[in-house]
């Protein structure tokens, strides 16, 4: 098992705040959550054209959040057990990502080990200095969707997030500016129980920029190169990304209004290859109400199939691809929230249905037509999602350099 | 009419009465048999050498007959023949070589040996002109499938099939080609639990069809298969050696007379696996050696010539192995590494060393490089050309690139000094590879073809085979065509 990233310049700038004559303390502080979704999925065409129903317990996850130091030392640590509920992964028409295809993979145990100096130079100047390391979020692109309204893990997954790396992460705010850059070990995990490469800390880095002109309203600009995501020894082609975002999260009419619209791009190969992503997504929570949309056009690079056609061949033995296949889906769903335990549990049962299209794009062997039997894309899940202490959590940034305003997901204020 | 004259006219009509003529039939007064053997239908540019043609002679016993001397004769379309007449060795073959005319068209010639059955034997060969390639046969007869490498030996064709169309890719298609040479299936070998037949070779003996597969995991049958050629076309099954991991290649070869198989493992833990086939008639696969090779990206492919083993590994490039020449105290069993050279563009792929029957030089090998690509459609990677003077130091001397495409497997007609290169959605590219190579080999090419048309070529691999460049195209099937 590999100890968690702490660097020297984590540690002395935390020691330097230790050293500081503290005015009012505030006392070291945790706080658990967790939270866990029933699904029953249902596709018209997966891999092979026949229909499949799956029944699934996804995303269970326990969350720690922990304080100390008057506020300058955080923690936050995600424990994820889809390594056992969803071992073979989630039905997901489109999907993609760690040698999973039409599934989502399931997340690896250690989701998220993160220690984070925050405020570090206390607010001089009013810069607000942190640093962060050890093992999660990359600073690039938006919110894990785990965090989002939409149950429905979008497409473009792994073009809009860089997940479960080891990361050191140094992020300035100054007023409604921030910035955070970051290195990372390119590889991605091949399974739950496996830890980043030690070895390959550092082959990749990432920068974000985010603005906060208004209240509730966020826009970002990310840049990636990540070097060898999908062999893990290294001898992949690098991914260049860039990634743009717009996010506004608050009150509106009595209930909370959350959108978001995501432009994204990665090059692979020296640029022989270029996957594009867009997707525009919105909620809209009244009185335990919640309706949803999501439009997405996203790209997804074609591997060959195992004979499980929902899985890749890994590790990779070269750079080509069997095609590009763009899917154009429309997503839309409802849920209702009831909450107990005076708001500290949420049980939300919701419906969403998808449909849309999957059509290959400049050429390849591998097209929906021989992978579905058809270009359509329907399917419809329904379950229950239940969350513990849930409220205003989001997933992908850390050392506190979010807006003031605690921003509500599909975990809407308790 | 003199005396003689009227006893010859009765003794041969009795001849004719006795089927004294060409055929299969020995018949009462015929001393035995001529029959061909090989050579015949050739195609190839006007004023080419040929391959020989071969005759057999045999008795009323179907022995062989040495020591008689058969008569050769072009009979039209120009050219020459040498010699004109050749005796028959210990196994009752009598051979000559034909060079074609110097205008386009239909050379024949007859083999004629008096008093035997089948007599005169006809060969005909076709003379073809310009600098271009043509499409002879074939195509588009794969439709389920798509295909992968080929081998061609002794009247047949073997093509692998690969990934999912509407069938997965676990068939090796056995082709018997026609009296012109046209491929006409006839059988499949199907082999369950597996995604690709990812390498096909015959033996040098014509005794042994190789393949090797990929995909299935433990619960499946990738590795290495081996089925006996009791007759050309005619598998069957003797041995296999399942690797959950696959093999990538298996390149067939002999060291000290026996026959080896020298295939590329799959990651994790790729390495070069060397195995024994002299027992597989017994179902046994012994392994020789397997060394080790780092897993960057691993080996793609293995060329063995000389006791010399040249392993083509991506990113690792070019490893040079003694595996039984004995310069460095190499063998099957303990192979001892020459030289490594990384470079050759990277994603170095596959090879070939070219011993120049001109020359008499063995100083090139030509390495493709396989680039970034969206199999079916697009494609990179050159070919370089490596001085291999020293083997311990590999130096790149040339090289070729074709625009918009990249080159995947090849082969080299030695004797008339051409490379014949699979260039994916780029087709098939010609290379005349004479004399000096150096720098950009762009003046080189000869011709290119895309037999599928522009929208339907993915040229997997190449072969000569009597005259006649046979491509496997990985949407459109198994192709024969006649070369510039």
């Amino acid at each position: 098992m590999t100890r968690p990233i702490i660097p020297r310049f984590v540690v002395i700038p935390v020691l330097l705040v230790l050293a500081r004559p503290a005015a009012a303390q505030q006392a070291p502080w945790a706080s658990v959550m967790g939270q866990a979704i029933g699904v029953v999925t249902s596709v018209e065409r997966a891999p092979g054209g026949k229909g499949m129903t799956e029944a699934r317990l996804t995303q269970p996850m326990m969350m720690l959040h922990a304080g100390a130091l008057n506020g300058h030392l955080r923690f936050t640590g995600t424990l994820n057990v889809e390594g056992q509920t969803i071992p073979k992964g989630e039905l997901l028409p489109g999907g993609w990502g760690e040698g999973y295809n039409d599934r989502r993979h399931p997340h690896t145990y250690a989701h998220e080990l993160m220690v984070s100096g925050v405020d570090l130079l206390g607010g001089l100047g009013g810069v607000r200095f942190s640093v962060s390391a050890g093992k999660g979020f990359v600073p690039f692109g938006s919110d894990d969707p785990m965090s989002r309204p939409v149950y429905r893990y979008p497409v473009n997954h792994h073009l809009s997030q860089l997940l479960e790396r080891g990361v050191a992460i140094a992020g300035v705010r100054a007023g409604p500016l921030s910035l955070e850059a970051s290195l990372f070990n390119g590889d991605e995990p091949e399974r739950p129980g496996q830890w980043p490469l030690l070895s390959r800390f550092g082959d990749s880095w990432s920068a974000r920029v985010t603005l906060f002109p208004i209240e509730g309203v966020e826009v970002s600009g990310s840049r990636a190169k990540v070097h060898s995501p999908e062999h893990r020894p290294g001898a992949g082609t690098d991914a260049w990304k860039w990634h743009a975002a717009v996010r506004l999260d608050r009150a509106a009419v009595g209930g909370r209004m959350y959108a978001l619209g995501e432009w994204g791009r990665t090059a692979e190969a020296n640029g022989f290859f270029v996957f594009k992503t867009l997707l525009l997504e919105g909620s809209y929570r009244r009185a335990g109400h919640l309706g949803y949309y999501r439009f997405e056009r996203s790209d997804r690079p074609e591997d060959l199939r195992e004979l499980d056609p929902f899985r890749s061949i890994r590790p990779h033995l070269e750079n080509s691809i069997l095609g590009t296949t763009r899917f154009t889906l429309h997503t839309i769903g409802y849920g209702y929230e009831i909450a107990m335990a005076d708001g500290a549990l949420a049980l939300e049962p919701f419906i969403e249905g998808t449909i849309g299209s999957a059509r290959n794009v400049g050429g390849g062997v591998l097209t929906p037509e021989i992978l579905y039997g058809s270009t359509q894309v329907r399917a419809l899940s329904g379950g229950i999602r239940l969350g513990w202490r849930m409220a205003g959590h989001r997933m992908g940034r850390y050392g506190d350099l979010l807006g003031p305003v605690p921003i509500a997901s599909h975990h809407h204020a308790m | 009419m003199t005396l003689l004259s009227r006893t010859r006219l009765p003794l041969a009509a009795l001849c004719a009465v006795a089927a004294c003529s060409a055929g299969n039939n020995t018949g009462p007064l015929s001393q035995g048999l001529l029959t061909i053997v090989s050579g015949n239908n050739q195609v190839a540019p006007v004023g080419t050498v040929l391959q020989p043609y071969r005759v057999k002679v045999s008795d009323q016993n179907g022995s062989p007959v040495s020591g008689v001397y058969v008569h050769w004769q072009v009979n039209g379309g120009g050219g020459s023949i040498n010699p004109d007449s050749a005796i028959s060795d210990a196994s009752g073959i009598s051979s000559a070589i034909a060079t074609l005319g110097s205008t386009a068209g239909m050379q024949a010639v007859t083999a004629t040996l008096n008093g035997y059955s089948g007599s005169p034997v006809p060969f005909h060969s076709q003379g073809t002109t310009g600098q271009a390639f043509s499409v002879l046969s074939g195509g588009n007869n794969v439709p389920e499938r798509y295909t992968s490498d080929l081998w061609v030996a002794d009247g047949f064709a073997y093509t692998g099939t690969w990934g999912q169309r509407a069938a997965l890719g676990n068939a090796v298609k056995i082709w018997r080609l026609s009296t012109s040479g046209a491929p006409i299936l006839a059988d499949s070998i199907i082999t369950p639990s597996i995604v690709t037949v990812s390498d096909v070779q015959v033996s040098d003996d014509g005794k042994w069809l190789v393949f090797t597969a990929e995909g299935g995991g433990s619960n499946g049958n990738p590795g290495l298969h081996v089925y006996e050629l009791t007759a050309p076309g005619t598998a069957v099954f003797r041995a296999k050696v399942n690797i959950p991991e696959g093999l990538h290649t298996g390149t067939v070869a002999r060291i000290g007379g026996t026959l080896y198989a020298f295939t590329a493992k799959d990651p994790p833990n790729c390495a070069l696996r060397i195995y024994d086939l002299s027992a597989a008639a017994t179902g046994s696969i012994t392994p020789a050696s397997s060394t080790p090779i780092p897993d960057n990206y691993c080996i793609h492919d293995t060329f063995v010539r000389d006791g010399y083993a040249f392993v083509f590994a991506w990113n690792e490039g070019l490893y040079i192995f003694d595996v039984g020449n004995g310069s460095h105290g190499g063998s099957v069993t303990t192979p001892v590494q020459v030289s490594r050279t990384a470079g050759f563009g990277g994603e170095t792929h596959n090879g070939w060393w070219f011993w120049n029957p001109v020359s008499g030089e063995k100083k090139y090998l030509f390495i493709g490089e396989e680039g970034p690509g969206a199999v079916g459609a697009s494609s990179s990677g050159d070919i370089h050309v490596v001085d291999v003077s020293n083997l311990a130091a590999p130096t790149e001397v040339a090289h070729y690139h074709l625009t918009g495409a990249g080159t995947h497997n090849f082969w080299i007609d030695e004797s008339n000094q051409r490379l014949y290169a699979a260039y994916y959605n780029g087709g098939v590219v010609a290379l005349d590879i004479s004399g000096t190579l150096a720098g950009d080999l762009a003046s080189r090419e000869i011709a290119r073809i895309k037999p599928g048309g522009p929208n339907d070529t993915y040229v997997w691999g190449v072969m000569m085979y009597n005259g006649a460049l046979y491509a496997s195209d990985m949407v459109s099937g198994l192709w024969q065509l006649g070369v510039p």
